[in-house]
């Protein structure tokens, strides 16, 4: 039951599921032009084809490969570090970039297992705060700003 | 070309080309001797301080950022046994145990001659082949170029690591990536679901630099922390002597020779070129039962190759606008930025800024001699930084990278979503390079086969029945896409 259900199958199902939804999506849609070539889904639907076939030869092979995904050393720190980034990545938009570098910074740095908080506020503020000097005044290319900037 | 040298030299001696060679080249073997970063990572890292140079001297400075990567990979690998770049990884096997017996100097001393005439060969590989190959290709019409395309994409896949089909599936997943937003023919909008962001597509830089970086960055915060080899000692680099170069001289040479053919296939990359240059080196050079213990023939073949990847990856990304890996796909994607478009009328409409490209090239694999001997020892204790420092840092500078090729916070969205997937795909074993070369490939395959369509009344067959070059790449193609097929096949009757 294990074979079934492993990362590894869902990682793969979820591929093939996803393709054929993009499949499914390019019948749905009226374009000016149905000619072969001059439609616009005529090159997408023949590399989704693909890919959906490919993703089922590679779902096959899963099943019967006993081969395991590595596993995980430390689920809260994966874990930590992926939610911090995908948030760090969203926040940088309305936020600006110098307030959330600096907080991902310190998450980062302590899932990482950097302990020492003088090291850790340092290089927080540090490093991003070395990247606004140099572009924002040096070299002219100013970085996203937060709505608190304005008091600097 | 050779009419504009004069050109190019004189802005290659002015004060910003000498600034941008040297801080380049030096960027380059810092960044390369650091563990976890790779040369892609490295030249995303500088890529924003590009944005404000004019054309050549960016070029130059990211050209120097990749080859003193590739050479940089070699210092850790030989003095922490941990290749810096993943093209090093064979240095460690030679390098490491040479450290071990306290001729860590001489083993880095072997690695920095072997890289440097590597790298000049394939400058000179590239300053004569690309001019030959893009005039050859001003020939090519859409369905020419339609088929040159899909033996690039077949030699990528035919190449993955681990799995074919999911290599194939990696490339699939990237040419679809391409098709989103605006069609080529007619400006229709496709997959956009209503998101105007999405009209533009996904940028390029954004998505490798998500699956490269950010993905690593999260691979090595699933798996064990690593414990850095203990630093051996080293004094600096001790160059080998001319009379212990005897008997070596056709292994240098056949590896260069491996790293120049290597280099310029599409998809392949420099690790490639090291291991097979090293399995060919351990197989045919007359020391070959040392390899593995410390011979020094083992680095002279990795590194030569890896190094004389370098130019011949440049080759067909200059001259057919065809990257050779993912590193040269992230330059091809920078070239764009810059206002250049690779292919075959680069050569021809910018004689002055591919002479400048040209011998910038080749003056950054001469400094890398003198650089590499002056760094060596200051990038030694560099090798102690935390894995945890490097990784933060290294989200902090691609987030910065990102944000300022188009200005757009979207984009780093995307390179977030980017990272988060390749993480999940990486885990399960897909390659990420033939994702990246699909996507910079994939909108040429479908404004060719569309236009071949269109010129031939939707006859396929005729695109290689009229079109004698088409046919003879299209042979190939199938060819270099069965070669696995065959060898697995074989592999099952020898078992």
């Amino acid at each position: 039951m294990q074979r079934f259900v492993s990362e590894r199958i869902l990682v793969q199902v979820g591929l093939l599921i996803v393709a054929v939804a993009l499949f499914a999506s390019t019948f749905g849609q009226s374009f000016s032009s149905s000619d072969l070539a001059q439609s616009p889904m005529f090159f997408p639907r023949i590399i989704l084809v693909l890919w959906i076939g490919l993703g089922v030869i590679s779902l096959i092979q899963s099943f019967k490969s006993d081969e395991k995904t590595r596993q995980i050393a430390s689920w809260p720190r994966i874990g930590i570090v992926l939610v911090a980034a995908l948030i760090y990545t969203n926040l940088i938009g309305s936020e600006g970039f110098f307030i959330p570098s600096v907080g991902f910074a310190v998450i980062s740095l302590l899932a990482f297992g950097i302990r020492n908080p003088i090291l850790v506020l340092l290089f927080a503020v540090l490093v991003p705060g070395s990247l606004v000097l140099l572009f924002n005044h040096t070299l002219g290319m100013p970085l996203p700003t937060s709505r608190f900037s304005y008091f600097f | 070309m050779l009419s504009s040298l004069p050109e190019a030299v004189a802005i290659l001696l002015s004060l910003e080309g000498l600034l941008v060679l040297v801080v380049g080249t030096i960027l380059g073997i810092i960044l390369g001797a650091m563990p976890g970063i790779g040369s892609t990572v490295a030249v995303a890292i500088v890529l924003p301080f590009t944005l404000t140079m004019s054309q050549a001297p960016a070029i130059i400075l990211l050209l120097a950022v990749y080859a003193g990567s590739v050479y940089g990979g070699s210092i850790a690998a030989i003095l922490i046994n941990t290749p810096g770049t993943p093209q090093s990884a064979a240095t460690c096997l030679d390098g490491y145990p040479m450290a071990q017996r306290g001729e860590a100097g001489l083993a880095l001393g072997w690695a920095t001659v072997a890289s440097v005439i590597g790298g000049l060969v394939s400058a000179v590989v590239l300053i004569f082949a690309a001019p030959q190959l893009a005039a050859f290709a001003l020939e090519f019409g859409p369905i020419e170029t339609f088929a040159l395309i899909l033996l690039g994409m077949t030699c990528i896949v035919s190449v993955s690591t681990g799995s074919v089909v999911k290599g194939l599936m990696a490339g699939m997943i990237g040419i679809f990536l391409s098709t989103v937003g605006g069609d080529p023919i007619l400006g229709e909008m496709r997959f956009t679901f209503g998101n105007w962001q999405l009209f533009a597509g996904f940028n390029l830089l954004a998505v490798v630099i998500g699956v490269f970086a950010l993905s690593e960055v999260f691979m090595r915060a699933s798996t064990k922390q690593s414990t850095v080899s203990e630093l051996v000692s080293f004094n600096g680099i001790v160059l080998p002597s001319l009379s212990m170069w005897k008997g070596r001289f056709k292994n240098l040479a056949k590896s260069v020779a491996i790293g120049n053919v290597i280099g310029v296939l599409p998809g392949t990359g420099a690790a490639t070129a090291a291991f097979v240059s090293y399995a060919e080196g351990r197989r045919s050079s007359p020391n070959g039962d040392g390899f593995g213990k410390g011979e020094p023939d083992g680095i002279v073949a990795s590194e030569a190759a890896n190094n004389a990847v370098t130019g011949g990856a440049l080759v067909p990304t200059m001259a057919l606008g065809i990257p050779g890996d993912a590193i040269t796909a992230v330059m091809l994607a920078t070239l764009t930025l810059h206002g250049i478009t690779p292919g075959p009328k680069l050569v021809e409409d910018n004689p002055v800024l591919i002479a400048t490209i040209f011998s910038g090239f080749f003056v950054i694999n001469l400094l890398l001699l003198p650089l590499g001997m002056l760094l060596s020892r200051v990038a030694a204790p560099i090798l102690r930084v935390r894995e945890a420092f490097m990784m933060t840092a290294i989200v902090i500078l691609c987030a910065v990278g990102i944000y300022f090729v188009r200005g757009n916070v979207f984009d780093l969205l995307v390179m977030g979503g980017a990272g988060f997937i390749g993480f999940l795909l990486r885990r399960q074993g897909f390659p990420m390079a033939p994702l990246v070369i699909g996507m910079v490939l994939g909108p040429t395959l479908e404004l060719t086969l569309r236009q071949g369509l269109i010129l031939t009344d939707g006859n396929f067959l005729a695109f290689f029945t009229g079109h004698p070059i088409a046919l003879v790449l299209g042979i190939t193609a199938v060819a270099a896409l069965l070669l696995p097929v065959v060898r697995s096949l074989q592999k099952r009757g020898t078992a």
